[in-house]
């Protein structure tokens, strides 16, 4: 082959390296439509989910092998997952999840099944029901449910927590540096609009979810209704993200939980448990106390949960790793590495302290009830909807 | 063994191959076309594909090419072709005069010159990426090193500059590689035969040399450039700005993260369409000087 020859021959090659990625993403498969209808609840109309299948019977030994768990990174504490091992002779395996879209592709198109899913909220969950993805859960099996906060044990997304078990809780706020930012700087009746300050451009980073960081514009422009299908206010919080982006040049990721300790970013919009976690990603030495966190009056809450899929191979040693992490001594050892609260009655803002030892700065980042109860809630969307909430973000990110 | 037998002999050992190659290139091809055509699921919004060509729809590719012409995504495709562009010059002119010195001048030091540059790139793409944010942030080891001697900037504040020159960083070898091997088998005495009729080195540069590394250094231009317009993830890595997005990392958003899978699929197509034309104008052009050589 001449020289010529080979080269023409290594570009037609470039030319498949080129679009292989892509393709491949394309050939997912079909995963097939959904086998019924939404039911999608909210604080004012709570839902019972319809029961797919049965749940496990009683008194069955829990089974050996690995535990395939799926979740978000850095969410549970390895010691935690060495404890359970330990406890009951058995291996987990953590395969991590970015958002709750991709977990919901990965559960439908069969690509992997997990014996346990953490970390999905109530966004995703008439979709996973409505797929016949999970199966009812026995509580028998979860002694510890008792200790759910009395407010999350009948939860309006999952009348009689049949399918569910929440995990933790928070809410959306804003951490900062406070070797930089005063934090009169959110006190003056438009600390949101901080987010839009030019003087932090390039060290400014939103939450990399379309639901909360158009949330965050909503709440800004004064609305309440972050699950809202009005068109208007959507291409309005719309515009309101591209002023941000123009003003800020944003990081848009899900990990301001390490940079904004590790001193390369100084503000960030965030779960408020991520912020809880920032202590223990500072350098060595740096006092906790240069983490602060503020949010708003009205923003908004959530929680967590645990859930099993319907195709689950150790659906019993699921069900006990459910009810390991709601003991409330292991519930909070778990805090001290992912930060967030767990989502159990009697976890007082002093004991967390201890236990977590985060900082003055930071406890307003933990969660009480009546914050709670009283905060926002992202709720499923309709479908119709949903389509304008994404070409809104598709707007935004598209730069 | 006549000459002809030996060629079919190959052909039929090539068959299998060829086939394979083809029917990946293809039906990945067409599924890509059946879900940038076909539906979404009305609950989940994902990709429904549609196999029957009679039956797709191209309404989600009337909005994609609306949106690049008029829209956010007229934006990023030119950011991605300024991007390639920007990178590619640069690449080339890092790589040329190291491909150059490495067949011409290098002599005994050839082999461990081309294995140093052939060895950082046994780690992972990724992984040195990671470690040039880790590196270049704020309170990265290189950006305070570089405030000591009063370089003060954030590389990492979501900036163009980062992205281009990951860019070139991830990619100079794959340039430098066919340009030493065009290089390495270039006719010498042609530029020996100019300097004696009495060119001096940069004429003899200019008018023999370069047009000698033409088709070569086009080459190791297409070899680069198709793989960085489909690149996402140095922007990924170092920037993470919407400021700095390429079309890689809408066709990851809508595939990966977006209720509008149809819209990553047809950018897919489009992509590879645009590819496709660039690199047969390049090899038309490359097939024409063959000709001409030969007669």
């Amino acid at each position: 082959m001449r020289r010529r020859e080979f080269l023409r021959r290594a570009a037609y090659a470039g030319t498949g390296l080129a679009i292989a990625p892509s393709i491949l993403a394309a050939c997912g498969g079909d995963a097939g439509g959904a086998s019924g209808d939404l039911q999608i609840g909210t604080p004012e109309s709570p839902v019972t989910l319809r029961t797919v299948g049965e749940p496990i019977a009683d008194g069955l030994a829990p089974e050996s092998g690995t535990l395939e768990l799926l979740n978000w990174a850095d969410y549970v504490n390895p010691e935690t997952l060495a404890a359970f091992e330990s406890a009951f002779g058995v291996k987990v395996n953590v395969t991590i999840y970015d958002s709750e879209e991709a977990a919901l592709v990965k559960l439908r198109n069969g690509t992997f099944a997990p014996d346990l899913v953490m970390g999905m909220t109530d966004t995703a969950l008439a979709r996973l029901v409505a797929a016949e993805l999970l199966q009812p859960l026995n509580r028998s099996y979860v002694p510890n449910f008792a200790n759910v906060i009395a407010g999350l044990r009948d939860p309006y997304y999952d009348r009689g927590a049949q399918y569910t078990v929440p995990y933790v809780i928070y809410g959306n706020g804003i951490a900062y540096r406070t070797d930089v930012i005063d934090r009169s700087r959110f006190t003056d009746g438009d600390g949101l609009g901080a987010m839009w300050d030019a003087a932090y451009r390039g060290r400014l980073a939103v939450i990399d979810s379309y639901r909360d960081t158009i949330g965050m514009a909503l709440m800004r422009d004064g609305g309440e209704d972050v699950n809202t299908g009005d068109e208007d206010l959507l291409r309005a919080a719309g515009e309101s993200l591209l002023a941000l982006r123009e003003a800020t040049n944003p990081k848009v990721d899900i990990i301001s939980y390490q940079e904004l300790p590790g001193g390369n970013r100084d503000i960030a919009y965030v779960w408020g448990g991520d912020a809880l976690a920032m202590p223990m990603y500072l350098p060595e030495g740096v006092d906790p106390g240069v983490i602060g966190f503020w949010w708003p009056e009205t923003t908004a809450t959530a929680n967590d949960f645990f859930c099993i899929p319907r195709a689950s191979t150790k659906p019993v040693l699921a069900h006990a790793f459910i009810d390991f992490l709601s003991d409330r001594d292991r519930a909070l050892a778990n805090a001290t590495y992912v930060g967030y609260q767990p989502a159990l009655e009697g976890i007082t803002v002093d004991e967390y302290v201890a236990a977590t030892g985060i900082p003055d700065s930071l406890t307003d980042a933990l969660v009480t009830p009546e914050r709670y109860a009283s905060g926002l809630r992202f709720h499923s969307l309709d479908p119709a909807v949903d389509a304008v909430w994404n070409d809104v973000w598709a707007g935004f990110t598209a730069g | 063994m006549s000459r002809r037998r030996a060629g079919g002999t190959w052909g039929a050992l090539a068959a299998p191959g060829m086939a394979w190659l083809g029917a990946m290139f293809l039906v990945p091809l067409y599924a890509v076309a059946c879900v940038a055509f076909g539906r979404i699921d009305p609950i989940f919004r994902d990709a429904l594909p549609e196999w029957d060509p009679r039956a797709w729809r191209f309404d989600e590719a009337g909005a994609v090419l609306s949106s690049l012409a008029d829209g956010p995504l007229r934006a990023v495709a030119v950011r991605t072709v300024a991007y390639v562009a920007i990178a590619m010059v640069l690449a080339l002119a890092l790589g040329f005069p190291i491909a150059y010195y490495l067949a011409r001048h290098a002599g005994r030091w050839r082999l461990p010159l081309l294995a140093l540059i052939v060895v950082p790139y046994w780690v992972n793409y990724l992984m040195r990426m990671m470690a040039w944010y880790n590196l270049l942030s704020p309170s990265g080891l290189g950006a305070r090193a570089l405030r000591l001697v009063g370089i003060e900037r954030n590389w990492m504040d979501g900036s163009s500059v980062a992205v281009v020159l990951g860019l070139v960083y991830g990619y100079v070898p794959f340039i430098i590689l066919p340009l030493y091997a065009t290089l390495e088998r270039l006719d010498w005495r042609l530029v020996e035969a100019a300097r004696d009729l009495g060119a001096g080195p940069r004429q003899a540069f200019r008018l023999v040399t370069l047009p000698l590394a033409r088709a070569g250094t086009a080459a190791a231009c297409v070899l680069i450039a198709l793989p960085m317009f489909g690149d996402y993830y140095t922007n990924d890595l170092l920037s993470r700005s919407p400021r700095t997005e390429m079309l890689g990392n809408q066709i990851d958003f809508y595939l990966n993260a977006s209720t509008q899978p149809q819209r990553g699929a047809v950018l897919v197509l489009l992509l590879s369409v645009l590819l496709l034309v660039g690199l047969s104008s390049y090899l038309r052009s490359t097939d024409r000087t063959a000709r001409e050589r030969e007669r």
